[in-house]
C-alpha cells in the first residue's frame, strides 16, 4: 500500500533521508523509531508530497505521489504530532469540514457524533469551540477525522504525544482494529513500548537511514530497546 | 466542496470579533456617506431647479429695454446634477456647476464648494466613493491577508492539504469566503443607497440612471475583485502572515495615497496648466490686441466698418439700411469668441492631456482606473464638465447673437427699446447630458485596465495557490 524506493531528501547537500526502501502492506503497522532528526517526519512529508523528493519515489497504492498528488491523498489519512483545528469552529464543525473536504460521502450529524464517541470524546464536547480544547482532545478529533475518511493507509507522526496513558492505550487498540480491517499504517514514534505493543514491524532510523527492520512478534521489549540503543550509538 | 470552504470561511469570519467590529464601522461610514451624499445632491438639485426657473423668469420678465442691456443683464446656466453624483461628486466641487452667461465674455464656472473649504477638507470629503475606493480595499486586505499564511502558521494547512483537495478549489472557496464577508457590508449599503436614491429622485430619473448605476456597481466589483485576488496571491506566497499584511498594506498605500498624488504632479509637469492670473491676463491682452498681439480691436473694427460700407455700397453708417450698432456688437462678440475658443480650448486640452496621463497610470494603481470610471458614470468627470460648459457657451453665443441681430434689424437712429416678447423668443437652456455610451467610450482605457488588473491578479492567485506548500 505504501512503498518507498530509494527515497532521498537532501537539504543543502545534507541527506535528511537517505535511500529509504520500505513497503507497508495492508494490515501492516510499521513503526519508525528514531531520535529527532532521524528522518521520520521527512518520510511522512514525502508520502504526503508536502516536500519534493531529491531522489527515488514514494508510492501510494501503486501511484507516484509527485505525479498524482491529489489521487494518492485520497487513500491516505494523516495525523500530525499536533492536530491543529479551526479555533472559531466547534469540534463537530471541524470534523464536518475536514470530512467534507476529504471527498468522502457526507455524514449526517449523528454519525459524526458517533466518531467522537469512538475516539473517546465525551458527549457535549463536540459542540464546544475548539479553542477550549486540550491538546489531547484535539488529538482525538484528529483521529476522528482519520477514521471518518476511511483511508486505506494511515500516516501518523507521533500521534499519541500528549495523550494520557488511557487514551494512548485506546489508540493502540484502535490501530489494531484498523490493521485487522486491512489498513496499512506508517507511524513515526519515540515510544518503544507503544511501537512494540501496536506495531507489526519496527524500523530503526538514524541520520536519515533506515538501519534495521524488526518484526515485533519475534522480539521482546528488552531486546528491542537494546537493539535501538546500539543503532543510536553508530 | 467549494461551497463547504466558502461556508467555513464565512462562519469563521463572522465569529471573529475583529471582523464584526471592522465591518460594522465600514458599513456605518459607507451608510453615512451615502445618506449625506443623497441629502446634499437632493438639496443641490432643488436649488438648481429653483434657481434655473428663477433665472428664466428674470430673463423673460425683463420688460421693455434695449436688447444690449439684456445681453449685459445675462442669465445663468446650471449643470443638472445626476443622482449618482451623491456617490461620487467627482470634480464638481472643484470646477463648479453654474455659469453666469453674459455678453462679451465667457465666464469661468461658479459655485465651487472647494473654494470655500477649509484646509482640513483638502484631505478629502467623506464620500461613498472614498469609502469604496479606499476603505473597502483595506477591509478586503484585513480579511484576506491570512487566508493561506495564517493557516500555514496555525498548522491547519498541513491537515487541509493532506486531504487531497485541489488548490484551485481551495483558492476559489477562500476567495468566495472573503467576497461573501464583503457582501455582508456592501449589500446593506447598496440597498440603503438604492432606497435613498429612489426616495430622493422622481421614478423616471431613477430608471434613467439605472444603467449607469449598474455599470458603477460592476466597476467597483471588478476593483474589489482585484484586491481579493491579490490578497489571496500574497497570502499564499508570503512566508508569514505578518509579511503578507505588510506587502498588501504597502500596495494599498501606493495605490490609494502615493500614486494619485504622484500622478497628478507628473501630469502637471508634463502638461502644465496656466495659473489663473496668466489665463486672465492672457485673455485680456488678446481681447485688446488680438491673438497675434498686433491687431488692436479699434483697427479691426474700423476695417470691419469699411467692409460693411463697401458691401452695401454706401459712404457712412447712417446710410446703411440696418443698424450698424447691432453688427458692431456681433463683430466684437465674434472677435471675443475667437479669443475664448483659443484660451478655453487650450485649457481644456491641457486638462484632457493631464487626464490621459492619469488614465494611463492606472497601470500602476487600479484606483486611478476605477476613480475615473466612477466619476464618468456619476456624470462628474472633467469630460462631462467640458461637455456642459461648451453647451452653456453655445447657448450664450446663440442668445447674444439673437439680441444683436434684433438690434441690427430693428434699431434705428436714437434710443431703441425692444418689446417684452423678445426675451421669451429665446428658447430656454435645455441641456442634454451625454449618453452612457459616450461616457464609456471616453473611459475605455480605464475599463480595459481594470479588466487587465483583474486578469493579472487572478493569474497570480491561481499560480500562488497551485504552488502552495504547507511547510
Amino acid at each position: 500500500m505504501l512503498k518507498a524506493t530509494d527515497l532521498t531528501k537532501t537539504y543543502n547537500g545534507v541527506a535528511a533521508l537517505d535511500r529509504l526502501n520500505l513497503e507497508v502492506a495492508p494490515g501492516d503497522v510499521f513503526c519508525l523509531l528514531g531520535a529527532n532528526g532521524a528522518g521520520k517526519t521527512t518520510t511522512i512529508n514525502l508520502f504526503l508530497n508536502f516536500i519534493e523528493p531529491s531522489g527515488g519515489t514514494a508510492q501510494v497504492n501503486g501511484l507516484d505521489v509527485t505525479r498524482q498528488p491529489l489521487e494518492t491523498k485520497r487513500w491516505l489519512a494523516y495525523i500530525p504530532e499536533q492536530v491543529m483545528l479551526y479555533r472559531h469552529l466547534t469540534g463537530l464543525e471541524n470534523l464536518d469540514y475536514f470530512t467534507a473536504l476529504s471527498g468522502t460521502d457526507h455524514y449526517p450529524p449523528d454519525q459524526l457524533r458517533a466518531f467522537f464517541k469512538q475516539v473517546g470524546l465525551q458527549d457535549g464536547v463536540a459542540d464546544q469551540r475548539v479553542s477550549t480544547y486540550s491538546k489531547g482532545m484535539r488529538q482525538k478529533v484528529g483521529i476522528a477525522i482519520a477514521l471518518a475518511k476511511q483511508a486505506k493507509a494511515l500516516l501518523l507522526d507521533e500521534p499519541t504525544s500528549g495523550l494520557d496513558p488511557k487514551a494512548s492505550n485506546e489508540f493502540s487498540r484502535l490501530l489494531q482494529r484498523l490493521s485487522g480491517e486491512g489498513v496499512a499504517v506508517l507511524m513515526a514514534t519515540h515510544d518503544l513500548f507503544r511501537a512494540k505493543e501496536s506495531g507489526t514491524r519496527v524500523g530503526i532510523m538514524n541520520q536519515g537511514q533506515l538501519k534495521q527492520t524488526l518484526t515485533t512478534a519475534e522480539i521482546g521489549h528488552a531486546d528491542l530497546e537494546r537493539i535501538y540503543l546500539e543503532q543510536m550509538h553508530d | 466542496m467549494t461551497a463547504t470552504i466558502f461556508k467555513k470561511e464565512l462562519t469563521e469570519m463572522l465569529r471573529d470579533g475583529r471582523f464584526r467590529w471592522l465591518s460594522t464601522s465600514v458599513l456605518v461610514l459607507l451608510g453615512a456617506a451615502v445618506l449625506m451624499g443623497m441629502a446634499h445632491t437632493r438639496d443641490v438639485q432643488t436649488q438648481h431647479e429653483t434657481a434655473q426657473a428663477a433665472a428664466r423668469q428674470d430673463w423673460v420678465g425683463q420688460g421693455e429695454k434695449n436688447p444690449h442691456s439684456a445681453v449685459h443683464y445675462g442669465t445663468y446656466a446650471f449643470k443638472p446634477t445626476m443622482a449618482l453624483s451623491a456617490i461620487d461628486p467627482g470634480v464638481d466641487p472643484y470646477v463648479g456647476v453654474s455659469a453666469f452667461l453674459e455678453g462679451h465674455r465667457q465666464n469661468q464656472f461658479e459655485f465651487r464648494p472647494a473654494q470655500d473649504a477649509t484646509a482640513m477638507q483638502r484631505f478629502g470629503q467623506l464620500t461613498a466613493a472614498t469609502v469604496l475606493q479606499l476603505l473597502i480595499p483595506l477591509l478586503v486586505i484585513v480579511m484576506g491577508f491570512s487566508v493561506f499564511a495564517g493557516e500555514r502558521e496555525q498548522g491547519t494547512l498541513r491537515q487541509l492539504m493532506s486531504l487531497g483537495i485541489s488548490p484551485g478549489r481551495l483558492a476559489l472557496g477562500k476567495a468566495l469566503g472573503v467576497s461573501g464577508a464583503l457582501a455582508i457590508v456592501l449589500v446593506p449599503a447598496a440597498v440603503l443607497g438604492v432606497v435613498a436614491l429612489t426616495l430622493a429622485t422622481p421614478g423616471a430619473e431613477v430608471a434613467a440612471d439605472a444603467p449607469r448605476l449598474a455599470m458603477m456597481v460592476g466597476a467597483y466589483l471588478l476593483y474589489f475583485g482585484v484586491f481579493v485576488a491579490l490578497s489571496l496571491a500574497v497570502s499564499a506566497k508570503a512566508p508569514s502572515s505578518r509579511l503578507a499584511l505588510v506587502v498588501l498594506l504597502g500596495f494599498w498605500i501606493v495605490n490609494g495615497l502615493v500614486a494619485p498624488r504622484a500622478v497628478t504632479d507628473v501630469a502637471r509637469s508634463l502638461y502644465p496648466s496656466p495659473s489663473s492670473f496668466e489665463f486672465t491676463t492672457g485673455i485680456q491682452a488678446a481681447l485688446a490686441d488680438g491673438l497675434d498681439g498686433q491687431s488692436p480691436t479699434d483697427a479691426r473694427m474700423a476695417a470691419y466698418q469699411q467692409e460693411v460700407l463697401a458691401e452695401y455700397g454706401v459712404d457712412s453708417v447712417d446710410e446703411l439700411p440696418i443698424s450698424f450698432a447691432g453688427l458692431r456688437f456681433q463683430k466684437s462678440e465674434e472677435m471675443g469668441n475667437e479669443v475664448f475658443d483659443y484660451y478655453y480650448g487650450g485649457l481644456n486640452d491641457t486638462f484632457e492631456s493631464q487626464n490621459r496621463v492619469r488614465s494611463l497610470s492606472a497601470v500602476v494603481a487600479p484606483l486611478l482606473a476605477v476613480q475615473s470610471l466612477s466619476m464618468g458614470l456619476a456624470g462628474t468627470d472633467v469630460a462631462q464638465h467640458r461637455h456642459f460648459s461648451e453647451a452653456a457657451e453655445e447657448y450664450r453665443r446663440m442668445y447674444v447673437g439673437r439680441m444683436n441681430e434684433d438690434i441690427a434689424q430693428n434699431a434705428g437712429a436714437g434710443r431703441y427699446v425692444a418689446e417684452a416678447g423678445l426675451w421669451a423668443s429665446v428658447p430656454e437652456f435645455d441641456y442634454q447630458a451625454p449618453s452612457v455610451g459616450w461616457v464609456l467610450a471616453n473611459h475605455r482605457l480605464s475599463i480595459l485596465l481594470l479588466f487587465a488588473w483583474l486578469a493579472v491578479a487572478l493569474t497570480l492567485a491561481m499560480r500562488a495557490a497551485s504552488a502552495l506548500r504547507p511547510v
